[in-house]
């Protein structure tokens, strides 16, 4: 599961200067230029910088996202790379239930590739744009999963190692893109599985790509934009009011079971 | 912006500023291999999906086969790497789920490597329910269960053994086995599945399935169906659900409470339980009136009405009377109604909201003729007739079928239980009139559970007065296996053989297999190949030209039409899908076979029964005295066409009722019966007399889950593991009941009267104010660590769960009480009041 080696494209304090967002993002509207950040990205390295668009017009919620991660992964019971909240709003008889997927957004800004103490980083912008991790360099702080706005990374307790000190025997995980799948060819589990086809994967850089024409054809929204982490998943038909509240592994086990 | 989106207008066709959702076209993963080709150029296709279509991820082996965790049957590929299964996913060459699985068909994992599964045989030691267990081998087992059915077979009582299927996807074997036993007491499970749906298609327009061709069509009317969440092909058909909204397709949801599928939906119509029916009737009579809107020649030529005869039946049916029985506002039923008589073609959705009520079977009729007043049956578009590939089997492979069985299948006083009425048989194993079985083995079944009432089947099981013998072939120590004598070790879907044919919904043929993904963990063993050592244990060995599940496929296969020519049992195994054409059959019923006359005689022994239309071959079924087609229950055995102006037609083909070869909308059978003829209101006699404040109480299956089999699959439990009842907040406060609060129900029905239950309850906007609504996977009190909470083998170390909570069971307070015509269990008739706890 560990990020390929690859170089990091550029140290974060020099990608808020890198990365504008034209035509934005009032804290109520929350919309991203979307060709803004096309238009940057074909600026950096010759190969595919991947993104992801969910379309939240077409999940119906199934979880079958949910269960995929699970299984490629083989992600331990209470914690989660990807899930999906529901969410309903209305009166009777005029109710409603929407949907959201969320998993690792794969920043251009990562604040867990900030917080990292690591010298060099044990998590780190890979040249396709994704966020990697890597186990030899991890040494177990945990600071990464407190600096993640979203929720999406946890920690997975290993055995402890005579050659690596670690401040606790565990390392950081969280979603790669299936980066051992994109080695291949394959799309992430999530994308391959989604029954609504709501989920599309591909090179933000290609103008030709599925995702780079929905992107110009369609407004789109990211999470949390007022953290200014520059998200690279991007949402079609994110309700404008929601009042997002990330903790690892959604409200769906809570949804529905009002206990904690 | 703007000028991208100019640039991409015609391509991309972005329709209105409401958010109109980008049609199915622009995306590459909806369409074929060759159609994605075509039209974005190969390269561009490979970047858009990746290489999706590989059936090998580089390190891992590729076993294509068939899910089995619902029964959508969708086609599969196993990644296994050093004999484990690493992971499960859609195959991308099946017609149907098109390399897409949903959440249950990725947990397959979890049933091969649950740490509560049964790997060994087990005898009981101590009393019946007391847990207490050791472990045996095969052969002990086998010469104990054989030495018992032997018993029976000595004593000229072979219908004491008695076989009671839960999930059968093994009648390929099963019924050789039993027939070989001249055992016919076999029961199944479809009445607390939707043995209405299928009775009531029987009644109308022959054998089940109905597809709906959402693919081709205009207009969703869905009454009581959540196939966003689960039905027989739920990822399938919700897929092209998806697809239908995306290119601006209309859903119209009629439910009790706001299923995911009707949180989709473009309306969500709330409705009293148990009054679709009144509905549908409703929205019959503003149809009928339109003769712009129906189809006069299928209805007068296709069917045993006429639209006079409707048009005087319907008149009654008016949508304000439907507003008073169902709360529906009439013009809202009106404008739905016409929406879908235009949208042509329209199809009709139904499953359990419609169906589990005294009146369900009446409500699919009333369903389907909805669809036949507009034309929209078995057309493009429409309601469709089931199409499955067809599998040959091994040549010289017939065992006669048996007629001795213990009258205890099918309740009692049914008009027609076609497919049994099997939350019955523990109530008739306890009255005793129809026989007791000596030896009763469950397969992959599980009755303490599943059915209603669950405290005297308990009791029943129990007895060994009542059921002396009790064997189980299960993975799980299920309730109703914890209760039995002898358990044996299932093999998984993932572990064996079986061939399938899924409902198509290309409406095109094909075979699919299922194979061992992995070997059975332990010494788990299909039922298949224990069903064939006990056969020859008990000497009718000879009878089977086939010594396992393996040989037994190679030998089908090499008999499959087009499936022999293409490659056989190597193909199938290696690609896990044949298509055996690649025409949707439509209008199947029409198919033409040739004048009356030359049909007659190119038919030897066919006779055309004047008085119904039908050919058929009396000399076939010796039983029938009168001479007369359907005057005799088999008669549909016989059926060979029906005549219209003069030609024999394929028709409406009947299955297990005598039907004629029409679509009868008029029901002679149900006539026969003293039943209503034409589809008709028929009230809840208990819903008739409920106290101002009491409830229905309804139960719901959710997207996570699968009946009562998939709780110990962790991946899926860990989602859903609690079901606190839904209630509307404004009935809450009637109450000053509060999110989270704990309630007490009591049960005003008869058969389950004065019986109680507690269950947090859930406040939500999405359900009716008189309805409280339960999901009923919930509730175990064994089945292992991950169902609930106990573990099945203490020893035995697993991932522990985290949560705390395994729901509650609604299961105690719903009577076995069945709907007259069909035998379907009235699951969600109840009714109950509340309390603060």
């Amino acid at each position: 599961m560990n990020g390929k080696e690859n170089t990091q494209v550029q140290p974060p304090s020099s990608r808020r200067d890198f990365l504008r967002t034209t035509g934005v993002a009032t804290a109520a509207a929350s919309l991203v230029s979307a060709e803004s950040v096309l238009h940057e990205v074909r600026a950096a390295s010759g190969g595919p910088h991947y993104g992801m668009v969910v379309d939240l017009r077409r999940c119906f919620g199934c979880h079958a996202c949910s269960a995929a991660c699970k299984a490629e992964y083989r992600v331990p019971l209470g914690k989660w790379n990807s899930w999906v909240n529901s969410r309903e709003t209305g009166q009777f008889p005029k109710a409603a239930r929407t949907f959201l997927p969320v998993l690792c957004n794969h920043c251009e800004n990562p604040p867990c590739v900030t917080a990292c103490p690591t010298e060099p980083k044990a998590t780190f912008v890979a040249a396709d744009g994704t966020v990697q991790l890597t186990d030899e360099r991890c040494i177990g702080c945990a600071r990464c999963e407190r600096a993640c706005p979203y929720k999406v990374r946890w920690m997975l307790a290993v055995p402890p190692d005579p050659k690596l000190d670690r401040f606790k025997d565990q390392v950081a995980r969280k979603c790669t893109f299936c980066v051992h799948r994109l080695a291949d060819g394959l799309v992430p589990a999530c994308v391959n599985t989604c029954n609504a086809r709501a989920r599309i994967f591909g090179d933000l850089k290609d103008p030709q790509s599925e995702i780079s024409q929905l992107l110009a054809a369609n407004k789109a929204a990211v999470l949390l934009p007022d953290k200014d982490t520059q998200p690279k998943v991007f949402y079609l038909g994110l309700p404008p009011d929601l009042d997002y509240q990330p903790t690892n592994g959604g409200d769906y086990a809570r949804d529905l079971a009002s206990a904690a | 912006m703007a000028k991208t989106q100019m640039d991409r207008r015609n391509f991309l066709r972005l329709g209105a500023a409401s958010g109109a959702l980008v049609v199915a076209h622009t995306r590459p993963h909806m369409l074929t291999e060759a159609a994605g080709q075509e039209q974005f150029g190969a390269d561009r296709w490979k970047r858009a999906v990746g290489d999706r279509h590989s059936l090998t991820r580089r390190d891992l082996k590729a076993v294509p086969s068939s899910c089995l965790q619902c029964v959508a049957i969708c086609g599969i590929i196993g990644y296994v790497g050093d004999g484990r299964l690493v992971k499960i996913e859609g195959n991308p060459r099946s017609p149907n789920n098109r390399g897409m699985i949903c959440a249950r068909g990725q947990s397959g994992v979890n049933q091969v490597y649950d740490p509560d599964r049964v790997l060994y045989p087990l005898k009981r030691v101590g009393a019946r329910g007391e847990g207490k267990w050791k472990r045996i081998s095969w052969d002990e087992a086998l010469d104990e269960i054989a030495a018992k059915i032997k018993d029976c077979l000595d004593r000229g009582h072979p219908e004491e053994f008695m076989l009671h299927c839960g999930r059968n996807r093994c009648k390929w074997i099963q019924e050789p086995f039993c027939n070989a036993l001249d055992t016919h007491t076999v029961g199944d499970h479809t009445s607390i599945c939707e043995a209405g749906k299928w009775t009531a298609q029987e009644l109308t327009w022959g054998k089940h399935y109905d597809i709906n061709d959402v693919a081709n069509t205009n207009y969703l009317l869905n009454f009581g169906c959540n196939v966003l969440e689960a039905h027989t092909s739920h990822s399938y058909f919700s897929q092209r659900v998806i697809e239908a909204l995306a290119r601006g397709v209309k859903l119209v949801t009629f439910d009790v409470r706001l299923s995911n599928t009707a949180a989709k939906s473009s309306e969500w119509v709330p409705i009293k339980p148990g009054t679709d029916l009144a509905v549908i009737l409703a929205m019959g009579h503003v149809i009928i009136q339109r003769d712009d809107l129906i189809d006069h020649d299928f209805l007068e030529t296709w069917t045993t009405t006429t639209v006079a005869e409707l048009k005087e039946h319907l008149a009654q049916y008016t949508p304000e009377w439907a507003e008073r029985i169902s709360g529906v506002p009439a013009a809202d039923l009106r404008r739905i109604a016409l929406e879908f008589a235009t949208h042509k073609p329209s199809t009709v959705l139904s499953y359990r909201g419609l169906v589990a009520h005294e009146n369900g079977a009446m409500g699919e009729r009333a369903a389907k003729m909805l669809d036949a007043l507009v034309g929209n049956i078995d057309v493009p578009g429409g309601t469709c007739l089931n199409v499955t590939g067809k599998w040959g089997t091994p040549p010289d492979f017939t065992i006669p079928g048996s007629h001795k069985k213990l009258n205890i299948l099918d309740g009692e006083g049914l008009a027609y239980p076609t497919h049994h009425c099997s939350h019955k048989v523990f109530e008739q194993i306890r009255k005793g009139a129809g026989g007791r079985p000596k030896v009763y083995m469950l397969y992959v079944h599980n009755p303490l559970y599943v059915n209603g009432d669950c405290q005297a089947n308990i009791d029943t099981m129990k007895d060994e007065s009542l059921l002396p013998y009790i064997v189980a072939l299960d993975i799980a120590l299920s309730e109703s296996a914890q209760l039995a004598d002898l358990v044996l070790p299932d093999a998984t879907y993932l572990e064996r053989y079986d061939p399938e044919a899924p409902q198509s919904y290309q409406l095109i043929p094909f075979v699919q297999i299922r194979q061992p993904v992995v070997k059975p963990l332990g010494e788990a063993r299909a039922a298949q190949d224990v069903w064939m050592e006990l056969a020859r244990r008990l000497g009718k060995g000879d009878l089977f030209p086939f010594k396992t599940s393996e040989e037994y496929l190679r030998l089908a296969c090499a008999n499959t039409d087009g499936l022999k020519e293409a490659g056989g049992f190597d193909l199938l195994a290696k690609e896990g899908i044949f298509v055996q054409s690649d025409q949707p059959k439509y209008r199947k019923y029409a198919k033409d076979l040739g004048a009356l006359a030359e049909f007659l005689t190119a038919n030897a022994g066919a006779v055309h029964d004047e008085a119904t239309g039908v050919v058929w071959n009396p000399a076939k079924n010796a039983a029938n005295k009168t001479g007369k087609y359907g005057d005799h229950k088999d008669d549909y055995k016989s059926y060979l066409g029906q005549v219209r102006n003069g030609r024999v037609h394929a028709g409406f083909v009947p299955d297990k009722v005598p039907k004629s070869g029409l679509f009868e909308l008029k029901s002679h059978l149900l006539e026969r019966k003293g039943l209503p003829a034409l589809p008709s209101w028929q009230p809840i006699p208990e819903h008739q007399s409920m106290g101002p404040d009491d409830l229905h109480l309804t139960s719901f299956k959710v997207n996570v889950h699968t009946q009562s089999r998939t709780q110990n699959c962790k991946w899926l439990t860990e989602m859903f593991h609690d079901n606190p009842a839904w209630l509307n907040p404004a009935t809450a406060a009637k109450y000053g009941i509060k999110d989270g609060d704990e309630v007490v129900l009591t049960s005003k029905s008869d058969g389950t009267k004065g019986r109680t239950l507690k269950t947090k309850v859930h406040l939500t906007e999405g359900v009716h104010p008189q309805v409280i609504a339960i999901s009923h996977h919930l509730g175990h009190w064994a089945y292992g660590r991950y169902a609930s909470g106990k573990e099945a083998f203490p020893e035995v170390e697993g991932e522990p769960p985290w949560w705390k909570t395994f729901g509650v069971r609604p299961n105690w307070l719903i009577p076995n009480k069945p709907d007259p015509i069909s035998g379907q269990w009235s699951q969600n008739d109840t009714v109950v009041s509340l309390q603060r706890a």
